[in-house]
């Protein structure tokens, strides 16, 4: 794994690369909790492509917040990213706000991605299935665990967001980071940009929706919703798995992301 | 010094187990728990007791706003100072303060001061706040630009008021093709401004730049406040100017009985209302509204119970001087010690709290204006 800051467009943005440089690129879009660490999945994911797992502005040690008002800035902001990679077209895994701002992406250009995958992603409203609030309560760690995992009380939940008190403050602060940066293009409309939905019609994109059966953060209809609004789209569920399946079907998730953007 | 009687006109009817069956106070208090019927009764008899002030010879009345809440029904303080102007003949009217970036546009607020300090014959004081934590909840702001939001509101309200108009505002959040607001202030260039804080250093270099006032966010520990007011006199001192005492305002909860005893016996069941229910999520931060710093800042000053919320005791609220209580004598020698150590000129006095009743809060004050505040304003010099 390689990390370092890159010039995009005037905002110096935290990237993370692995794998073979001469395999096809892979873009990660991270979540609205920051996963900007190398992990597991990141390896996973490395195995066959060149990933490429950049910061979000505001996020990590990426500045830039001050260019970013609306998801739609996010938006331009990643077509400056490929630009700047140099890439034609780049294959476009994004998890939850991540995913959000993939299908962002792929409506407005859908030449440049090619191929899209929409993890448990935000960006929608759902009549009777709303996405739970993140933000009610940001100092009750148990209430978080309980929306974000399958089993909240899994050693790896624990870990990853261990009890509010116990955190670390350097782990508070990245979370706190992130919150801000997440909030200002999710705040209100909450994770959600009403014109997406009439706009998903663009995409031309051969896209994979997955989703956890039990995400109670952003539930399954919004994945039904995604995979009907997108021409072609397929929705695979990944049983048991919670809003994160690159931590609780870490295999499932790269197996599923590999064979898909291959 | 100047004496102002603060309201915060709370609910007094919340049921006694509310603490346990709900979260908060703030955002999410079932509007069930509010009955209007009673509703006009208290509001009539808070705004008597501010009222009432006047004729007891303090210099001011100060009301605030906030918004679906318990802990103050007042979502719009500028009607209530309206009922005042008209009731009130000498007294300031303090409006601290209009939660800014919750107008828009924020020009709303320059014509409301204005027709408030025109109808009281130039009595305002206009308080300019970014609102609570929980207001960004209740009002759907995003609170990642409360801050930018505040200092651009401020400027479209100065522009309204000091260049002729009309004229054109081109901001981030608000562009106005015409600002031309009918009527202005009564009081030239414009109403007094003061500013709350609670230590952010970029809010007391604003303030001392401006050379606004700047008053203390209260139910921190006496500690918090002389710590945030060395800091403004030294912003001010970088300015090139001394700190005038007129730009300090001291807010707290002051309960004057016949005796100390007496002053538990009659207070605490109401303190304890107002720290177990209505602080009750006042601390509840959107993400973004302060820096993950000075929200590290704060999570520590609740750690070491700093913050009057974490108070258990009647002893530990006394300890911290986060509320004032006591005899006559007590609670002028406890304001001595206080006021000498954070020589500020405005004491914002919380003569009501939590379910205080009609009846103790009239005798609070009469105490506090016959008892107390001669010996405070023969110390620190009288404005009357």
């Amino acid at each position: 794994m390689e990390e370092r800051h890159v010039d995009i467009a005037g905002k110096r943005i935290k990237l993370m690369t692995g794998g073979d440089p001469a395999a096809p690129p892979l873009l990660y879009l991270h979540s609205a909790g920051g996963e900007t660490l190398w992990l597991p999945f990141h390896d996973g994911l490395a195995a066959q492509f060149h990933l490429h797992a950049p910061a979000h502005p505001g996020f990590d040690s990426s500045g830039g917040l001050d260019q970013i008002d609306s998801i739609e800035d996010l938006a331009f902001h990643y077509l400056d990213f490929i630009d700047a990679m140099g890439w034609r077209e780049v294959s476009v895994v994004g998890l939850s706000m991540g995913g959000w701002i993939g299908a962002e992406l792929a409506c407005r250009w859908p030449e440049r991605v090619r191929r899209l995958v929409l993890v448990d992603a935000a960006g929608l409203h759902v009549d009777g299935a709303p996405m739970q609030p993140l933000w009610d309560h940001t100092r009750d760690h148990e209430h978080m665990r309980r929306l974000i995992f399958a089993d909240p009380t899994s050693m790896m939940a624990e870990l990853l967001i261990p009890p509010f008190d116990d955190a670390p403050e350097q782990l508070l602060e990245l979370g706190m980071k992130a919150a801000e940066a997440a909030a200002r293009v999710a705040w209100n409309p909450y994770f959600e940009n009403p014109k997406l939905r009439g706009r998903l019609h663009r995409i031309k994109s051969p896209t994979l929706v997955l989703w956890g059966e039990l995400d109670r953060l952003i539930p399954l209809a919004h994945g039904r919703a995604y995979a009907e609004l997108i021409p072609g789209a397929r929705l695979e569920v990944l049983p048991g798995c919670g809003h994160m399946p690159i931590f609780e079907a870490t295999e499932a998730f790269c197996r599923a992301v590999t064979e898909f953007c291959k | 010094m100047d004496f102002y009687a603060f309201h915060l006109m709370p609910w007094p009817h919340l049921p006694p187990d509310f603490e346990q069956r709900h979260d908060s106070a703030w955002i999410w208090p079932p509007t069930a728990l509010y009955d209007p019927a009673r509703g006009e009764g208290l509001y009539n008899r808070y705004l008597d007791e501010l009222e009432y002030a006047e004729t007891l010879g303090f210099d001011g009345v100060c009301v605030n706003e906030h918004h679906q809440n318990a802990y103050g029904n007042m979502p719009s303080p500028n009607l209530m100072a309206a009922a005042l102007a008209r009731r009130t003949k000498r007294v300031k009217l303090a409006v601290v303060g209009n939660a800014l970036p919750l107008y828009d546009p924020p020009l709303r607020v320059a014509e409301e001061w204005a027709m408030l300090d025109v109808l009281s014959g130039g009595r305002l004081i206009c308080g300019m706040v970014i609102g609570g934590g929980p207001e960004y909840y209740s009002y759907g702001k995003n609170p990642t630009h409360a801050r930018a939001m505040f200092y651009e509101a401020h400027d479209l309200i100065m522009q309204a008021w000091t260049q002729p108009g009309p004229t054109e505002f081109r901001g981030k959040f608000w562009q106005l093709r015409y600002v031309n607001p009918w009527p202005r202030p009564l009081q030239k260039p414009h109403p007094p401004i003061w500013i709350p804080g609670a230590g952010s250093l970029e809010t007391l270099e604003y303030v001392a730049r401006k050379r606004y006032a700047y008053m203390g966010i209260p139910y921190f520990h006496l500690d918090v406040f002389a710590r945030n007011f060395d800091l403004f006199r030294e912003a001010c001192h970088k300015q090139g100017y001394t700190a005038s005492p007129s730009q300090l305002g001291y807010l707290a909860p002051i309960y004057v009985a016949e005796t100390d005893a007496a002053a538990r016996a009659e207070y605490e069941p109401h303190v304890t209302y107002f720290v177990q229910k209505l602080l009750k999520g006042l601390l509840i931060t959107p993400p973004g509204y302060t820096s993950p710093r000075s929200m590290l800042k704060i999570l520590d000053a609740v750690k070491k119970k700093q913050f009057m919320a974490s108070c258990e005791s009647w002893d530990d609220l006394e300890k911290g001087d986060f509320i004032v209580a006591g005899s006559p004598a007590t609670v002028r020698d406890k304001l001595f010690r206080i006021l000498d150590r954070l020589g500020a000129g405005n004491l914002l006095a919380l003569l009501q709290l939590g379910t205080l009743g009609a009846e103790l809060t009239r005798k609070n004050m009469d105490l506090f204006a016959r008892e107390v505040m001669p010996a405070l304003r023969a110390r620190y010099g009288s404005a009357l």
